[in-house]
């Protein structure tokens, strides 16, 4: 097989191409990593429905995100366990709390009570058999390792109060960090103890979970429940969903990574687009010669395009093992970084487009090729 | 063989550079027959119009009036596709300096010129080159990139890259001017060859009357005008001896 004079170049002029391709792998990493980051740390805000076991969440009229519910009547209840299909339903309670350590100071938390049976919807499942019957104790939590220090306790055992009741922790879990407070999971009849609002209004809940017998009927319940106007249903992919753009377009974070995103594929158009100008202006009056020799110009915009398509693909081989090994470093670190497939696919199609752009930046430089230049 | 037409005409060809006041006339009312089969070699001083006249005559530069005759056509008449096509199919060029990509090798400075050229496929393209590499002696050579060759070796494929289409025209500017006259003759004698053995149409512009003995015909150039034009394949030393002592 013949190897194009396009990847020969490149090749045998390494280091002339060399700060192309690692503009193009730098823009690669920067715009795949920063998405990353801001994928695992939106993912967090929905951690408690990802990972509890409930098909379908009902929520007040128009919720926006998990930490925006309001109070509902928990008497609904009914209205959940009467549809057809559903197999399972239950109450669970979420609201922000001020956490006062024992040392001073205080924090703001999310304090989430769900049921603690092994079949519960809204019970973490990491909840060992122990700590679940050690929650059922009045003023029992369960926070996650993470967040000792903000929560200034040094581990299970230690004690602190929410509005002013005690509460004492007796287990911690791993991987629940969270962005705003830190969660603190405890029974039902806990979160009504130490959570003014649902002290004053004691029959409400903040959601209702239920449980489908066939999962894949979820969609169906959810337009059923539709029919009151007075709840939001949402499958629980869709509610985790509404929470993650919630706090996307609401925060403007989307449009800052955006912001960086471009900036960084800006970065990587100019250094690839001079490097192959600088490298095709450096053989003019040999492409000249070829003019001369009535080779079409298309032949040579074709090998400039083809060297930028080589850069872009040296550039993102390059980025990838970095991504890796960097994202690792940041989950390592405590950060929360995800990388799914379709992050690769478009972060390096789009740096793939920008390296081809950059190829039809350098065309320009053709222009200057005019065999006539050869004879002055 | 010299052919008993003109192979390429020149016609009442002027050409000046810049405008109103400035405007330099290079071409005065230059008309030159050349043959196939023959090596014409264009001599002058520097400044004389030499290199224009090649430019007009290979169809790289428009001359302001005149007309060009090359194998029946009419060169500044055609498109500008046209004879860009008319360069692919029938016209070779040497230029000043080497002009090679430094990181290819010999081989595939050639092959390149097929393959784009004329949409040749690898296997005819590698024929035809390691025939010309043979030709010129470059065979073992022809795997060196154009950095790793001497400085003769480097014209040698230069002018493998010019003959290689095996052209009606081979245009050559100062093909000696940076070679020791061992390697410059080497030269000369290959371009000899093509005429002589293909027919080529040879138009050389050169400094260097050591050339002189190997041409078939000498035009000289001074001021944008053909001063004298010498037949020399029966009186080459006495009008090369000529020459030298006019340069």
């Amino acid at each position: 097989m013949r190897i194009p004079y396009s990847l020969i170049l490149i090749g045998r002029e390494r280091g002339r191409y060399l700060p192309a391709i690692l503009a193009v792998a730098f823009c690669a990493q920067l715009n795949i990593l920063q998405w990353g980051v801001l994928l695992g740390t939106l993912s967090i805000l929905s951690v408690p429905i990802d990972r509890s076991r409930a098909d379908v969440w009902v929520a007040s009229r128009d919720v926006l995100s998990l930490e925006l519910g309001h109070p509902i009547p928990e008497a609904w209840e009914s209205r959940l366990a009467s549809q057809p299909g559903v197999e399972q339903t239950e109450p669970y309670l979420f609201s922000f709390g001020y956490w006062h350590k024992p040392s001073g100071g205080s924090e703001v938390c999310c304090v989430i009570g769900s049921h603690l049976g092994e079949r519960s919807l809204g019970a973490l499942a990491d909840l060992t058999p122990q700590m679940r019957t050690r929650l059922t104790e009045p003023g029992a939590v369960v926070v996650d390792d993470s967040e000792l220090d903000r929560l200034g306790i040094k581990g299970v055992g230690d004690a602190a109060e929410v509005y002013g009741h005690r509460v004492s922790v007796v287990g911690l879990v791993h991987g629940f960090k969270s962005v705003g407070g830190p969660y603190v999971f405890c029974s039902l009849r806990t979160a009504r103890m130490i959570l003014p609002l649902f002290q004053e209004k004691p029959h409400d809940t903040m959601y209702l979970l239920a449980r489908c017998r066939d999962p894949a009927a979820a969609e169906e319940l959810v337009e059923s429940l539709r029919q009151y106007h007075d709840l939001s249903a949402f499958t629980s992919d869709e509610f985790s969903v509404r929470t993650r753009l919630y706090w996307l377009t609401q925060t403007n974070a989307g449009i800052g990574m955006g912001c960086t995103a471009g900036l960084a594929l800006f970065v990587g158009l100019v250094v690839t687009s001079q490097t192959l100008y600088a490298a095709t202006a450096a053989s003019l009056r040999e492409y000249a010669v070829l003019r001369a020799l009535g080779i079409p110009r298309w032949r040579m915009a074709a090998m400039v395009l083809a060297q930028s398509f080589w850069v872009g693909i040296f550039g993102v081989a390059l980025a990838m093992p970095v991504i890796f090994l960097l994202g690792a470093c940041a989950n390592f670190a405590g950060a929360h970084v995800l990388l799914p497939r379709w992050l690769f696919a478009a972060g390096n199609g789009l740096t793939m487009a920008m390296a081809l752009l950059s190829g039809l930046a350098a065309l320009r430089s053709l222009r200057l090729v005019e065999p006539i230049t050869l004879l002055r | 063989m010299v052919s008993a037409k003109p192979t390429l005409e020149g016609r009442h060809l002027l050409r000046s550079f810049g405008t109103g006041e400035t405007a330099t006339e290079v071409l005065h009312d230059v008309s030159i027959d050349v043959y196939g089969g023959e090596v014409l070699l264009l001599m002058g001083p520097s400044g004389s119009g030499k290199s224009t006249l090649l430019a007009v005559l290979s169809g790289l530069l428009r001359p302001d009036s005149g007309e060009v005759i090359a194998l029946g056509e009419n060169l500044w008449q055609l498109s500008e596709k046209a004879q860009r096509q008319f360069r692919l199919r029938y016209c070779g060029f040497i230029f000043q300096g080497f002009n090679l990509f430094p990181s290819l090798t010999a081989r595939e400075q050639l092959e390149m010129v097929l393959r784009w050229g004329e949409g040749a496929s690898q296997r005819e393209a590698r024929r035809r080159v390691d025939e010309a590499l043979e030709r010129l002696g470059l065979r073992q050579r022809g795997d060196l990139c154009a950095d790793q060759l001497s400085g003769g070796e480097k014209q040698r494929v230069a002018i493998a890259r010019a003959l290689l289409k095996d052209p009606a025209f081979c245009f050559a500017d100062e093909p000696t001017s940076s070679l020791d006259w061992a390697h410059g003759e080497q030269v000369i004698q290959s371009l000899r060859d093509a005429a002589r053995t293909r027919g080529a149409t040879i138009f050389i512009v050169a400094h260097d009357a050591r050339i002189v003995p190997y041409a078939d015909r000498v035009c000289y150039l001074e001021d944008g005008r053909i001063s004298q034009r010498s037949e020399v394949r029966d009186q080459r030393s006495e009008i090369s001896k000529s020459l030298t002592s006019d340069l």
